[in-house]
Protein backbone atom coordinates (compact mmCIF):
# COMPACT_ATOMS: atom_id res chain seq x y z
CA UNK A 1 0.00 0.00 0.00
CA UNK A 2 1.62 3.25 -0.92
CA UNK A 3 1.75 5.76 1.97
CA UNK A 4 1.89 9.22 1.52
CA UNK A 5 4.23 9.97 4.26
CA UNK A 6 7.47 10.67 3.83
CA UNK A 7 9.14 8.59 6.82
CA UNK A 8 12.14 9.99 6.28
CA UNK A 9 11.04 13.13 7.01
CA UNK A 10 12.36 14.40 10.54
CA UNK A 11 9.91 15.56 12.83
CA UNK A 12 10.12 17.91 15.81
CA UNK A 13 7.58 16.35 17.70
CA UNK A 14 5.67 12.54 17.61
CA UNK A 15 2.92 11.99 19.82
CA UNK A 16 2.00 8.60 20.42
CA UNK A 17 -2.12 8.21 21.22
CA UNK A 18 -4.93 9.76 19.46
CA UNK A 19 -6.63 10.25 23.01
CA UNK A 20 -8.47 13.51 24.05
CA UNK A 21 -4.84 14.75 25.34
CA UNK A 22 -2.48 13.26 22.25
CA UNK A 23 -4.88 15.17 20.06
CA UNK A 24 -4.53 18.58 21.99
CA UNK A 25 -0.27 18.11 21.91
CA UNK A 26 -0.96 17.56 18.06
CA UNK A 27 -3.01 20.87 17.65
CA UNK A 28 -0.30 22.56 20.29
CA UNK A 29 2.69 21.24 18.19
CA UNK A 30 1.42 22.82 15.21
CA UNK A 31 0.44 26.33 16.70
CA UNK A 32 3.93 26.49 17.81
CA UNK A 33 5.28 26.26 14.73
CA UNK A 34 6.36 22.25 15.22
CA UNK A 35 6.56 19.65 12.59
CA UNK A 36 4.20 16.98 13.89
CA UNK A 37 3.06 12.93 13.59
CA UNK A 38 0.47 11.60 15.45
CA UNK A 39 0.60 8.04 15.91
CA UNK A 40 -2.24 5.79 17.58
CA UNK A 41 -2.52 1.41 17.59
CA UNK A 42 -6.28 2.34 16.85
CA UNK A 43 -8.32 2.74 13.60
CA UNK A 44 -9.38 5.79 14.69
CA UNK A 45 -9.21 9.02 16.92
CA UNK A 46 -10.30 9.25 20.28
CA UNK A 47 -8.76 6.49 22.51
CA UNK A 48 -10.88 5.57 25.09
CA UNK A 49 -13.40 8.35 24.65
CA UNK A 50 -14.22 6.58 21.01
CA UNK A 51 -13.63 3.21 22.25
CA UNK A 52 -15.63 3.19 25.36
CA UNK A 53 -18.23 5.99 25.44
CA UNK A 54 -18.62 8.11 22.34
CA UNK A 55 -22.07 8.88 23.64
CA UNK A 56 -21.49 9.65 27.03
CA UNK A 57 -22.15 13.19 28.16
CA UNK A 58 -18.99 15.11 29.87
CA UNK A 59 -19.41 18.06 31.87
CA UNK A 60 -16.21 18.76 32.80
CA UNK A 61 -14.12 19.89 30.20
CA UNK A 62 -13.73 23.69 30.06
CA UNK A 63 -16.08 25.79 28.05
CA UNK A 64 -18.66 22.72 27.20
CA UNK A 65 -21.40 22.61 29.47
CA UNK A 66 -22.30 19.39 28.35
CA UNK A 67 -20.56 17.59 25.26
CA UNK A 68 -20.70 14.42 24.17
CA UNK A 69 -17.96 11.97 23.93
CA UNK A 70 -17.93 11.67 20.35
CA UNK A 71 -18.38 15.60 19.39
CA UNK A 72 -15.73 16.08 21.64
CA UNK A 73 -13.43 14.31 19.54
CA UNK A 74 -14.51 15.33 16.34
CA UNK A 75 -13.60 18.84 17.71
CA UNK A 76 -10.35 17.81 18.55
CA UNK A 77 -9.62 16.31 15.78
CA UNK A 78 -10.93 19.35 13.37
CA UNK A 79 -8.33 21.22 15.57
CA UNK A 80 -5.30 19.16 15.05
CA UNK A 81 -5.12 19.03 11.92
CA UNK A 82 -5.51 22.70 11.18
CA UNK A 83 -1.42 22.76 11.16
CA UNK A 84 -1.45 19.51 8.76
CA UNK A 85 0.38 17.24 10.94
CA UNK A 86 0.35 13.81 9.86
CA UNK A 87 -1.62 11.65 11.21
CA UNK A 88 -0.88 7.55 11.33
CA UNK A 89 -3.77 4.98 12.30
CA UNK A 90 -3.73 1.31 13.07
CA UNK A 91 -0.18 2.18 13.54
CA UNK A 92 1.05 0.13 17.16
CA UNK A 93 4.48 1.62 18.55
CA UNK A 94 6.80 -1.55 19.22
CA UNK A 95 9.78 0.51 20.24
CA UNK A 96 11.16 3.88 21.54
CA UNK A 97 15.04 4.31 20.73
CA UNK A 98 17.72 6.92 20.22
CA UNK A 99 20.41 7.26 18.16
CA UNK A 100 23.35 8.29 19.98
CA UNK A 101 25.04 9.94 17.05
CA UNK A 102 22.01 12.71 15.80
CA UNK A 103 20.70 12.47 19.03
CA UNK A 104 16.89 11.79 17.30
CA UNK A 105 14.71 9.23 18.60
CA UNK A 106 12.98 6.33 16.78
CA UNK A 107 9.52 5.45 16.79
CA UNK A 108 9.37 1.76 15.78
CA UNK A 109 5.71 0.88 14.39
CA UNK A 110 4.58 -2.92 14.18
CA UNK A 111 5.03 -2.60 10.47
CA UNK A 112 8.67 -1.94 10.66
CA UNK A 113 8.42 1.86 9.68
CA UNK A 114 10.58 4.34 11.85
CA UNK A 115 9.83 7.84 12.60
CA UNK A 116 12.76 10.06 13.10
CA UNK A 117 12.33 12.37 15.85
CA UNK A 118 13.48 15.04 18.00
CA UNK A 119 11.40 14.98 20.40
CA UNK A 120 8.21 12.52 21.73
CA UNK A 121 5.28 12.93 23.67
CA UNK A 122 3.52 10.17 25.30
CA UNK A 123 -0.13 10.04 25.32
CA UNK A 124 -1.19 6.37 25.34
CA UNK A 125 -3.87 6.58 28.14
CA UNK A 126 -3.96 3.32 29.50
CA UNK A 127 -2.83 1.51 26.98
CA UNK A 128 -3.40 0.17 23.58
CA UNK A 129 -6.90 -0.57 23.28
CA UNK A 130 -7.72 -4.29 21.56
CA UNK A 131 -10.51 -7.18 21.40
CA UNK A 132 -10.32 -9.61 24.22
CA UNK A 133 -8.58 -12.98 23.42
CA UNK A 134 -10.48 -16.05 23.33
CA UNK A 135 -9.66 -17.87 26.56
CA UNK A 136 -9.04 -20.79 24.18
CA UNK A 137 -8.57 -20.89 20.61
CA UNK A 138 -6.72 -17.79 20.11
CA UNK A 139 -4.43 -19.77 18.24
CA UNK A 140 -6.53 -20.47 14.98
CA UNK A 141 -6.74 -16.28 15.06
CA UNK A 142 -6.23 -15.67 11.05
CA UNK A 143 -7.85 -19.59 10.24
CA UNK A 144 -11.13 -19.32 11.11
CA UNK A 145 -10.85 -17.31 14.34
CA UNK A 146 -11.71 -13.46 13.78
CA UNK A 147 -12.81 -10.87 16.40
CA UNK A 148 -14.00 -8.17 14.00
CA UNK A 149 -16.23 -8.78 11.76
CA UNK A 150 -14.50 -6.91 8.35
CA UNK A 151 -16.48 -8.38 5.15
CA UNK A 152 -19.96 -10.49 6.22
CA UNK A 153 -19.85 -11.81 3.10
CA UNK A 154 -16.73 -13.74 3.13
CA UNK A 155 -18.92 -15.73 5.82
CA UNK A 156 -21.55 -16.88 3.49
CA UNK A 157 -23.24 -20.53 3.51
CA UNK A 158 -20.74 -21.09 6.86
CA UNK A 159 -21.23 -22.64 10.82
CA UNK A 160 -20.53 -19.52 12.94
CA UNK A 161 -19.75 -19.69 16.47
CA UNK A 162 -20.26 -16.16 18.45
CA UNK A 163 -18.48 -15.97 21.44
CA UNK A 164 -19.65 -13.16 24.28
CA UNK A 165 -22.42 -11.86 25.52
CA UNK A 166 -22.72 -8.41 24.56
CA UNK A 167 -24.51 -6.07 22.20
CA UNK A 168 -21.40 -6.98 19.70
CA UNK A 169 -21.78 -10.23 19.77
CA UNK A 170 -25.22 -9.89 18.96
CA UNK A 171 -24.60 -6.96 16.28
CA UNK A 172 -22.66 -9.46 14.59
CA UNK A 173 -24.93 -12.48 15.29
CA UNK A 174 -27.93 -10.97 13.51
CA UNK A 175 -25.87 -9.24 10.66
CA UNK A 176 -24.37 -12.74 9.62
CA UNK A 177 -27.73 -14.74 10.29
CA UNK A 178 -29.15 -13.48 6.63
CA UNK A 179 -26.23 -15.30 5.00
CA UNK A 180 -24.65 -17.90 7.37
CA UNK A 181 -26.05 -21.33 7.38
CA UNK A 182 -25.68 -21.60 11.31
CA UNK A 183 -25.47 -18.65 13.96
CA UNK A 184 -24.60 -19.71 17.74
CA UNK A 185 -23.96 -17.25 20.50
CA UNK A 186 -22.17 -18.57 23.65
CA UNK A 187 -21.81 -16.64 26.60
CA UNK A 188 -20.80 -17.86 29.96
CA UNK A 189 -23.10 -15.85 32.04
CA UNK A 190 -26.40 -16.42 33.00
CA UNK A 191 -27.74 -13.32 31.19
CA UNK A 192 -26.94 -11.53 27.63
CA UNK A 193 -25.81 -8.00 28.26
CA UNK A 194 -27.05 -7.09 24.62
CA UNK A 195 -30.44 -4.94 24.08
CA UNK A 196 -33.00 -6.91 24.64
CA UNK A 197 -34.75 -6.26 21.40
CA UNK A 198 -31.72 -7.65 19.70
CA UNK A 199 -32.48 -10.86 22.04
CA UNK A 200 -35.81 -10.97 21.02
CA UNK A 201 -34.92 -10.64 17.03
CA UNK A 202 -32.15 -13.17 17.39
CA UNK A 203 -34.48 -15.66 18.89
CA UNK A 204 -36.85 -15.05 15.96
CA UNK A 205 -34.38 -15.56 13.16
CA UNK A 206 -33.30 -18.70 14.09
CA UNK A 207 -29.58 -17.62 16.41
CA UNK A 208 -29.12 -20.53 19.09
CA UNK A 209 -27.99 -18.25 22.05
CA UNK A 210 -26.49 -20.39 24.41
CA UNK A 211 -25.91 -18.98 28.13
CA UNK A 212 -24.04 -20.51 31.13
CA UNK A 213 -21.83 -22.16 28.17
CA UNK A 214 -18.02 -21.62 27.40
CA UNK A 215 -16.03 -22.33 24.83
CA UNK A 216 -13.75 -26.12 25.39
CA UNK A 217 -11.64 -25.73 22.32
CA UNK A 218 -11.58 -25.25 18.72
CA UNK A 219 -10.42 -28.19 16.62
CA UNK A 220 -9.94 -28.07 12.82
CA UNK A 221 -7.44 -29.01 10.25
CA UNK A 222 -5.95 -26.09 8.31
CA UNK A 223 -8.52 -23.92 9.54
CA UNK A 224 -11.08 -24.54 12.02
CA UNK A 225 -14.25 -26.91 11.68
CA UNK A 226 -15.67 -27.38 14.89
CA UNK A 227 -15.77 -26.42 18.75
CA UNK A 228 -17.02 -28.25 21.99
CA UNK A 229 -19.02 -25.80 23.87
CA UNK A 230 -19.41 -26.68 27.63
CA UNK A 231 -22.55 -26.13 29.65
CA UNK A 232 -23.08 -25.47 33.15
CA UNK A 233 -23.87 -29.37 33.69
CA UNK A 234 -20.07 -30.18 32.17
CA UNK A 235 -21.90 -31.29 29.33
CA UNK A 236 -19.58 -31.39 26.26
CA UNK A 237 -21.43 -30.41 22.76
CA UNK A 238 -19.59 -30.66 19.36
CA UNK A 239 -21.15 -27.99 16.85
CA UNK A 240 -19.33 -27.21 13.33
CA UNK A 241 -17.72 -24.04 12.68
CA UNK A 242 -16.04 -22.32 9.90
CA UNK A 243 -15.86 -19.59 11.83
CA UNK A 244 -15.17 -18.02 15.61
CA UNK A 245 -15.93 -14.91 16.21
CA UNK A 246 -14.75 -13.64 19.28
CA UNK A 247 -16.49 -10.47 21.15
CA UNK A 248 -15.55 -10.62 24.66
CA UNK A 249 -15.33 -6.66 24.39
CA UNK A 250 -11.93 -4.54 24.42
CA UNK A 251 -8.92 -5.08 27.08
CA UNK A 252 -6.68 -2.36 27.24
CA UNK A 253 -2.50 -3.23 27.09
CA UNK A 254 0.36 -0.76 28.69
CA UNK A 255 3.04 0.11 26.97
CA UNK A 256 6.58 -1.48 27.48
CA UNK A 257 7.68 1.57 29.35
CA UNK A 258 10.51 0.52 30.85
CA UNK A 259 11.83 -1.53 28.33
CA UNK A 260 11.92 1.95 26.73
CA UNK A 261 13.87 2.75 29.36
CA UNK A 262 11.41 5.23 30.84
CA UNK A 263 10.62 5.43 34.78
CA UNK A 264 7.65 3.86 35.66
CA UNK A 265 4.86 4.28 38.30
CA UNK A 266 2.75 1.39 38.41
CA UNK A 267 0.95 1.64 34.77
CA UNK A 268 2.23 5.03 34.31
CA UNK A 269 5.26 6.98 33.18
CA UNK A 270 6.84 9.85 36.41
CA UNK A 271 7.80 13.01 34.87
CA UNK A 272 8.51 16.56 36.14
CA UNK A 273 6.81 19.75 36.18
CA UNK A 274 7.39 20.29 32.70
CA UNK A 275 6.05 16.97 31.54
CA UNK A 276 9.36 15.32 30.49
CA UNK A 277 10.40 11.69 31.60
CA UNK A 278 13.56 10.82 33.01
CA UNK A 279 14.50 10.68 29.33
CA UNK A 280 15.31 14.45 27.96
CA UNK A 281 13.22 14.63 24.75
CA UNK A 282 10.54 12.17 26.00
CA UNK A 283 7.26 13.60 27.26
CA UNK A 284 4.60 12.49 28.89
CA UNK A 285 0.33 13.72 29.49
CA UNK A 286 -2.98 12.66 29.87
CA UNK A 287 -3.43 9.28 31.97
CA UNK A 288 0.15 7.51 30.77
CA UNK A 289 1.87 10.23 32.73
CA UNK A 290 2.26 10.61 37.31
CA UNK A 291 3.65 12.95 39.50
CA UNK A 292 2.45 14.52 42.70
CA UNK A 293 -0.73 16.03 42.67
CA UNK A 294 -1.92 14.39 39.68
CA UNK A 295 -5.36 14.24 38.49
CA UNK A 296 -6.35 11.74 35.71
CA UNK A 297 -8.99 14.26 34.07
CA UNK A 298 -9.50 15.26 30.44
CA UNK A 299 -9.57 18.95 31.44
CA UNK A 300 -5.62 18.28 33.03
CA UNK A 301 -4.70 16.57 30.08
CA UNK A 302 -5.01 19.45 27.98
CA UNK A 303 -3.00 21.61 29.87
CA UNK A 304 -0.53 18.95 30.45
CA UNK A 305 -0.02 18.98 26.52
CA UNK A 306 0.45 22.66 26.36
CA UNK A 307 3.28 22.46 28.87
CA UNK A 308 4.89 19.74 27.31
CA UNK A 309 4.87 21.10 23.69
CA UNK A 310 6.22 24.35 25.24
CA UNK A 311 8.61 22.39 26.76
CA UNK A 312 9.49 20.60 23.75
CA UNK A 313 10.26 23.54 21.66
CA UNK A 314 12.34 24.72 23.90
CA UNK A 315 14.35 21.14 24.30
CA UNK A 316 14.13 21.42 20.43
CA UNK A 317 15.81 25.01 20.22
CA UNK A 318 17.58 25.94 23.58
CA UNK A 319 17.12 29.66 22.52
CA UNK A 320 13.19 29.37 21.81
CA UNK A 321 10.71 31.34 24.41
CA UNK A 322 9.11 28.96 26.63
CA UNK A 323 5.69 31.33 26.15
CA UNK A 324 3.75 30.99 23.20
CA UNK A 325 2.54 33.77 21.42
CA UNK A 326 -0.89 34.05 21.42
CA UNK A 327 -3.39 32.08 19.96
CA UNK A 328 -5.55 34.84 19.02
CA UNK A 329 -2.33 37.02 17.28
CA UNK A 330 -3.17 37.01 13.57
CA UNK A 331 0.59 35.30 13.10
CA UNK A 332 0.36 32.62 15.26
CA UNK A 333 3.07 30.36 14.95
CA UNK A 334 5.94 32.63 15.51
CA UNK A 335 7.15 31.09 19.14
CA UNK A 336 10.17 30.06 17.53
CA UNK A 337 11.41 33.58 16.65
CA UNK A 338 10.96 34.30 20.39
CA UNK A 339 7.85 35.58 20.84
CA UNK A 340 7.18 36.56 24.20
CA UNK A 341 4.44 37.01 26.12
CA UNK A 342 5.11 40.36 27.45
CA UNK A 343 6.19 41.32 23.93
CA UNK A 344 2.74 40.42 22.24
CA UNK B 1 -11.71 8.38 40.89
CA UNK B 2 -12.73 4.75 40.60
CA UNK B 3 -16.45 3.40 40.41
CA UNK B 4 -17.03 0.84 43.58
CA UNK B 5 -19.33 -2.28 44.16
CA UNK B 6 -21.90 -2.34 47.19
CA UNK B 7 -23.66 -4.30 49.10
CA UNK B 8 -25.99 -6.02 45.86
CA UNK B 9 -23.45 -7.80 44.66
CA UNK B 10 -23.32 -9.90 47.72
CA UNK B 11 -24.21 -13.41 46.95
CA UNK B 12 -24.91 -12.52 43.47
CA UNK B 13 -21.93 -12.08 41.91
CA UNK B 14 -23.48 -11.53 38.05
CA UNK B 15 -19.86 -11.01 36.97
CA UNK B 16 -21.21 -9.44 33.76
CA UNK B 17 -18.92 -5.94 35.02
CA UNK B 18 -15.68 -8.45 34.99
CA UNK B 19 -16.70 -9.18 31.07
CA UNK B 20 -16.45 -5.60 30.05
CA UNK B 21 -14.26 -4.17 32.07
CA UNK B 22 -11.69 -2.44 29.80
CA UNK B 23 -8.87 -2.80 31.93
CA UNK B 24 -9.45 -5.78 34.27
CA UNK B 25 -9.62 -4.30 37.36
CA UNK B 26 -12.73 -6.07 38.89
CA UNK B 27 -11.54 -8.62 40.98
CA UNK B 28 -13.64 -11.72 42.24
CA UNK B 29 -13.97 -12.55 46.16
CA UNK B 30 -15.44 -15.38 47.37
CA UNK B 31 -19.23 -13.67 47.95
CA UNK B 32 -18.43 -10.59 45.93
CA UNK B 33 -16.60 -8.41 43.39
CA UNK B 34 -14.11 -5.65 44.20
CA UNK B 35 -13.13 -2.98 42.16
CA UNK B 36 -9.31 -2.16 42.63
CA UNK B 37 -9.49 1.82 42.91
CA UNK B 38 -5.53 2.39 41.76
CA UNK B 39 -6.47 0.37 38.71
CA UNK B 40 -9.61 1.25 37.55
CA UNK B 41 -9.89 4.33 34.89
CA UNK B 42 -13.76 5.92 35.52
CA UNK B 43 -15.19 5.20 32.44
CA UNK B 44 -18.39 3.44 33.97
CA UNK B 45 -18.61 0.46 31.84
CA UNK B 46 -19.39 -1.87 35.03
CA UNK B 47 -22.01 0.46 36.29
CA UNK B 48 -24.20 0.19 32.68
CA UNK B 49 -24.19 -3.42 32.88
CA UNK B 50 -24.97 -4.60 36.59
CA UNK B 51 -28.03 -6.23 36.78
CA UNK B 52 -28.19 -6.07 40.44
CA UNK B 53 -27.57 -2.16 40.40
CA UNK B 54 -24.86 -2.68 42.68
CA UNK B 55 -22.21 -0.21 41.02
CA UNK B 56 -21.49 3.60 41.79
CA UNK B 57 -18.68 6.17 41.43
CA UNK B 58 -16.77 6.87 44.53
CA UNK B 59 -17.40 10.33 43.92
CA UNK B 60 -21.59 9.74 44.68
CA UNK B 61 -20.56 8.12 47.67
CA UNK B 62 -22.16 10.61 50.32
CA UNK B 63 -24.25 8.41 52.09
CA UNK B 64 -22.47 6.17 54.89
CA UNK B 65 -23.33 2.65 53.35
CA UNK B 66 -21.74 3.53 50.45
CA UNK B 67 -18.57 5.50 51.79
CA UNK B 68 -18.80 2.41 53.78
CA UNK B 69 -18.29 0.12 50.50
CA UNK B 70 -16.00 2.03 48.93
CA UNK B 71 -13.33 2.01 51.74
CA UNK B 72 -14.02 -1.71 51.35
CA UNK B 73 -13.16 -2.40 48.07
CA UNK B 74 -9.95 -0.47 49.01
CA UNK B 75 -9.05 -2.51 51.62
CA UNK B 76 -9.83 -5.73 49.51
CA UNK B 77 -6.40 -4.70 47.89
CA UNK B 78 -4.84 -2.94 50.91
CA UNK B 79 -5.64 -5.56 53.89
CA UNK B 80 -4.23 -8.61 54.00
CA UNK B 81 -7.73 -11.15 53.52
CA UNK B 82 -7.80 -14.21 55.42
CA UNK B 83 -6.21 -17.47 54.14
CA UNK B 84 -3.66 -14.65 51.56
CA UNK B 85 -0.09 -13.97 52.73
CA UNK B 86 -0.16 -10.70 51.82
CA UNK B 87 -2.05 -8.10 50.89
CA UNK B 88 -3.29 -8.19 46.91
CA UNK B 89 -2.00 -4.66 46.24
CA UNK B 90 -2.65 -3.71 42.88
CA UNK B 91 -2.21 -7.25 40.09
CA UNK B 92 -2.86 -4.94 37.22
CA UNK B 93 -5.55 -7.62 36.35
CA UNK B 94 -8.12 -10.01 37.36
CA UNK B 95 -8.30 -13.13 35.24
CA UNK B 96 -4.35 -13.66 35.61
CA UNK B 97 -5.19 -14.23 39.45
CA UNK B 98 -8.51 -15.93 39.37
CA UNK B 99 -10.83 -15.53 41.67
CA UNK B 100 -10.02 -15.22 45.23
CA UNK B 101 -11.22 -17.20 48.04
CA UNK B 102 -11.68 -14.62 50.58
CA UNK B 103 -14.06 -11.50 50.89
CA UNK B 104 -13.39 -8.71 53.59
CA UNK B 105 -14.24 -8.78 57.23
CA UNK B 106 -17.12 -6.57 55.93
CA UNK B 107 -18.44 -8.78 53.43
CA UNK B 108 -17.32 -11.97 55.05
CA UNK B 109 -20.07 -11.16 57.69
CA UNK B 110 -22.74 -9.89 55.95
CA UNK B 111 -25.91 -11.78 56.36
CA UNK B 112 -26.43 -14.53 53.66
CA UNK B 113 -29.06 -13.48 50.74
Amino acid sequence: MSDPIDMRDVRDVTVVGAGPSGLFATYYAGFRGLSVTLVDAQPEAGGQVTALYPAKTIHDVAGFPSVTGADLIAGLTAQAREHAPHMLFDADVVDLGRDEQTGLFRVVLKDGRAIRTRTVVIATGVGGIHPRKLPVGHEWHGRGVVYIVTDPDVHAGQDIVVVGGGDSALDWALQLRPIARSVTVVHRRRAFRAHPASLTRAAREGIVLLTESELQSVDGDHRVRSVVVRDKQAVDVELPADTVVGALGLLSAPSPFEAWGLDVEGRHVVVDPTMQTNVPGVFAIGDASSYRGKVALIATGFGEAATAVNNAAVHIEPGASLVPGHSTDDDVALPQTATTRQEA
Amino acid sequence: MTYVIGKECIDAQDRSCVDVCPVDCIYEGSRKNYINPAECIDCGECELVCPEVAIFPARKATNDEWKQFTADNAAFFTEQLPGQDAPLGDPGGAEPLGSVDADTPLVAGWPQR
